[in-house]
């Protein structure tokens, strides 16, 4: 695998390669390298504290917010490392969305919640609504929205706040969506539905999904990769990981002896 | 840094009973225990910060001997020992003056303590704001006196050969900034705004920092991670989000310019007249408050319009001090002078 | 969309992260100005700070000695002994009577109010806070120099003083109090201690650096303060000798001094302020330490 030559179709959309990462006090990803190929979901799984957050947070340096983290090796775009120093990380994450554990909506209306990125580069108002409902759409939530889009946004449901997030980070149209333990703090019904939306949305992005639930990966995930104390265990689709893992230690997280 | 309690310690306290009745665990359910007079002790203490605001307003109320200046109160002339005729007490100018004076150095300090805020919480990593923040605290506890000789001798000789004749030779088409030429001593209304504004920067920077720091970490990253930059994620997440805490800040910052006292007497060239141009001294309430009051020492008319501007200072500084302390509900900084 | 956008080919990573539109060059370079911008700000506050203490040493500091410091000749007209001593006094009956002010009303405060009474007294101490000085001095020189007839004298300018310290110290008590951790509380009164012993015997060893911080920062505030003591007090070349004598006070002797001619007179006004920013200053460095320690030792009791 050449990452740096698998720009256009066929090769990874985004890789992880060699990447460390280190706090003062230990590290946190050791030499860590994944391939993340377009039209897939890859579920990252692990125990608590294997790393599977930070690693998620430095595809689209999100990690840098975190003071006091080393960071070595290279995450590869379409053929463009996004650590290079003439990247921008402001780039790097219109590029790279992210749905974070909690929903994250700001306290202002659903419309302006799904804006909020497009707003930022001043497109006039008629491609503003259009990208919105089009993002609102795609995450499930158009038709609960649709007659009232200046609501608070606070006042929708947190699943329902959680689609909005997802369909804020979709409104700028990245290529890859990053999603960090969506469901945790949703309530079953709910999480049903955003994974209904994470289903639809691997049609057409690089989906990357980190989540301690087994059961989650297995419904949604075409690859999975398991994480244990910073190191990638083993990597491989679906199917062939959840039900015949060459892992003792894999074994051991799928059934439940781990957390 | 800041002594805060955690809201739920301070939210939710059962009152302690009152000392005199016996520990709970001994006592028997009596639900017909008399009301003693002693119970109250206690509580007495207590009502102590009350006690002295009622205080301070009961005694000006009475100072004032309730003399009914009618409009003329609020009219421009003030001549309290006019050597033909009757004395007039007319307050207009030293309103005039206080806003004058506050109004500008609070919109200078609301906008460089933005600034400063925003450096410190989003831009400047913490190692160095470490170092740097402690000297706007330190702006709030330098005594106003010691600005005062300062700004009066150093500062204000500054404005009146550098700054002034500046401004004055290239803005004196501004109406208000031409007229008179400003004197070599620099005392004015600029030296007197400039200070004000070092004396409302604390205020105004330590609070709004507050209300930028109490931005859930959440609700930044969603900004950053939505591809805005540290300057748009502060803009359009974390301003709206702490509004109430910026607008606290412009009104305790407001009270604290308004009431500055004995460094606008030593720097603002004091003259109970309105200003004739930028460069010109007027006078405020505090000001004029304080330097007339040993005049008035045995003129009962005089005092008597000395508590009643004193009331109407009182009065603003409360409005705009409840206000401002309205907004927010829970305040981490208590270790500078005036918050 | 996005779907279009996949299955086109020859998007490389470089188009994509190095989008070279003016607005994208606008928001990035506006941000890095501002990066660069902002923090030159702080120079508005280090820039006169640095100023202000380098001018008032390097005027005072010249003519400064331990013999000036420590000259309480009354026939020396300039000597700063005598202010400096009647300062202490001054601070002497203003911090004890702010202290057994502030401090029985915070904790009462604390202990014995109704959240919503507690509320309506830390509002009342905030409103004082927020209370221009010269209407304190003003109450001063109705209520004590005219009111009790006690005259422009040491117990006046000081008694004022206190009231104008009164409310920081409240408050800080207050604060102490009401931020003992609850299980500490409950398990105090639960095993039978009397509110009294808890006040004392558990809360104040708590509470007390706080307090005492809170001391200090009132004493800052108080020493720094000139309107309270120059409305209600006069000028003395004596130490006061009776509670009703009039009474000198470092900041009373700037602002007599502040705009003679350079002299002897200016000279001890420079010599004042001198002594007034160190206290003040060292006061306050004092004040933020300690508050950083017991802010540290409480949060340890959380856990």
């Amino acid at each position: 695998m050449n990452a740096l030559t698998s720009s256009g179709n066929g090769g990874p959309v985004l890789s992880a390669q060699h990447l460390t990462i280190q706090s003062k006090q230990k590290k946190i990803l050791d030499d860590l390298s994944l391939d993340f190929p377009a039209a897939s979901l890859t579920a990252v799984v692990g125990p608590s504290g294997c790393g599977k957050t930070t690693f998620i947070r430095s595809l689209n340096r999100m990690v840098e917010l975190t003071p006091g983290l080393s960071i070595r090796g290279s995450v590869i775009y379409l053929g463009q490392d996004i650590y290079d120093p003439s990247v921008n990380p402001v780039m790097v994450r219109r590029r790279i969305g992210m749905v974070f554990q909690r929903p994250t909506v700001f306290p202002t209306t659903v419309f302006e919640n799904a804006a909020f990125g497009l707003r930022l580069v001043h497109e006039d108002i008629e491609t503003i609504e259009k990208s919105v409902e089009e993002a609102l759409q795609r995450s499930g939530l158009w038709e609960e929205v649709k007659d009232d889009l200046d609501r608070p946004a606070l006042s929708l449901s947190g699943g329902q706040q959680q689609r909005l997030c997802i369909a804020r980070a979709l409104a700028i149209k990245p290529r890859v969506l990053l999603l960090d333990e969506p469901t945790s703090a949703l309530d079953p019904a709910a999480t049903q539905r955003v994974e209904a939306t994470m289903q639809r949305l691997k049609e057409d992005f690089v989906l990357v999904l980190v989540t301690h639930n087994v059961g989650q990966a297995a419904r949604v995930s075409d690859k999975v990769a398991f994480l244990h104390s910073g190191h990638l265990i083993e990597v491989g689709p679906t199917a062939d990981i959840l039900e015949r893992p060459r892992e003792a230690l894999t074994q051991q997280f799928i059934t439940g002896r781990f957390q | 840094m800041s002594a805060t309690p955690t809201p739920e310690a301070v939210e939710s306290r059962e009152p302690l009973p009152p000392p005199s009745s016996p520990p709970a665990e001994t006592t028997p359910p009596r639900r017909t225990s008399r009301f003693r007079p002693a119970q109250l002790i206690p509580f007495i203490p207590a009502l102590v910060p009350a006690a002295l605001i009622v205080a301070v307003i009961a005694e000006l109320v009475v100072s004032t001997g309730f003399t009914n200046f009618g409009l003329s109160f609020w009219g421009p002339d003030w001549l309290p020992s006019p050597s033909v005729g009757t004395p007039t007490f007319g307050i207009l100018v030293f309103i005039t003056g206080s806003f004058l004076t506050a109004i500008p150095a609070l919109l200078l300090a609301m906008a460089i303590g933005l600034g400063i805020a925003i450096a410190s919480t989003s831009y400047l990593p913490r190692w160095i704001t470490r170092f740097l923040d402690p000297f706007v605290d330190l702006l709030a506890g330098i005594p106003s006196i010691v600005y005062g000789i300062w700004g009066y001798l150093l500062v204000a000789p500054f404005f009146g050969t550098v700054i002034n004749p500046v401004i004055y030779r290239y803005f004196s088409f501004v109406p208000g900034f031409g007229g008179k030429a400003p004197l070599a001593e620099g005392v004015g209304l600029p030296v007197a705004i400039f200070i004000l504004t070092l004396m409302a920067l604390p205020i105004t920077t330590l609070l709004i920092r507050d209300s930028l720091r109490a931005v859930p970490r959440d609700l930044w990253e969603a900004g950053l991670g939505l591809g805005a930059t540290r300057w748009e994620t502060t803009r359009k997440v974390a301003i709206p989000y702490g509004l109430r805490g910026i607008v606290s800040a412009g009104f305790l910052g407001f009270g604290r310019a308004f009431g500055e006292t004995v460094m606008v007497a030593m720097v603002l060239n004091v003259v109970p007249a309105f200003p004739i141009n930028f460069y010109s001294g007027t006078s405020t309430m505090a000001a004029e408050m304080f330097t007339q009051l040993d005049s008035a020492h045995g003129n009962g008319q005089f005092l008597a319009a000395l508590s009643e501007m004193a009331l109407v200072l009182l009065a603003i500084s409360l409005v705009v001090n409840i206000v401002g302390r309205r907004l927010v509900s829970h305040f981490a900084v208590y270790e500078v002078p005036g918050l | 969309m996005a779907s279009a956008s996949v299955a086109a080919p020859a998007e490389t990573g470089k188009d994509l992260l190095f989008d070279a539109s003016a607005r994208t060059r606008w928001r990035l370079g506006f941000d890095r100005v501002a990066g660069w911008l902002l923090p030159v700000l702080f120079l508005v506050a280090i820039v006169p700070i640095l100023d202000l203490v380098y001018y008032i040493a390097s005027q005072a500091l010249p003519t400064l000695s331990w013999a000036v410091l420590t000259n309480t000749n009354p026939h020396d007209p300039y000597a700063l002994g005598v202010p400096i001593i009647s300062t202490v006094y001054v601070m002497l009956w203003a911090t004890a009577v702010a202290v057994a002010l502030g401090l029985f009303g915070g904790v009462a405060t604390a202990e014995f109010l109704s959240e919503r009474a507690a509320g309506w007294m830390r509002m009342s101490a905030n409103l004082l806070v927020g209370t221009p000085s010269v209407v304190i001095g003003y109450f001063g020189y109705f209520a004590l120099v005219l009111g009790l007839g006690w005259g422009y004298s040491f117990i006046a300018g000081a008694t004022t003083l206190a009231f104008f310290m009164t409310p920081y110290i409240f408050r800080v008590t207050d604060l102490a109090y009401s931020s003992i951790p609850r299980p500490i509380r409950e398990a105090a009164l639960g095993s039978g201690a009397r509110p009294y012993q808890y006040i004392l015997k558990v809360a104040a060893p708590i509470a007390l650096p706080q307090i005492l911080n809170g001391v200090f920062l009132a004493v800052a505030i108080g020493v720094g303060e000139t309107a309270p003591i120059v409305l209600t007090s006069t000028h003395s070349v004596l130490v006061p000798q009776t509670l009703y004598s009039p009474v000198s006070f470092l900041t009373a002797e700037i602002w007599l001094n502040f705009s003679q001619p350079p002299g002897q007179a200016l000279a001890l006004a420079f010599q004042a302020a001198f002594v007034v920013l160190v206290v003040v200053v060292a006061l306050n460095i004092v004040v933020r330490i300690i508050s950083a320690r017991y802010q540290k030792r409480l949060e340890g009791l959380y856990q």
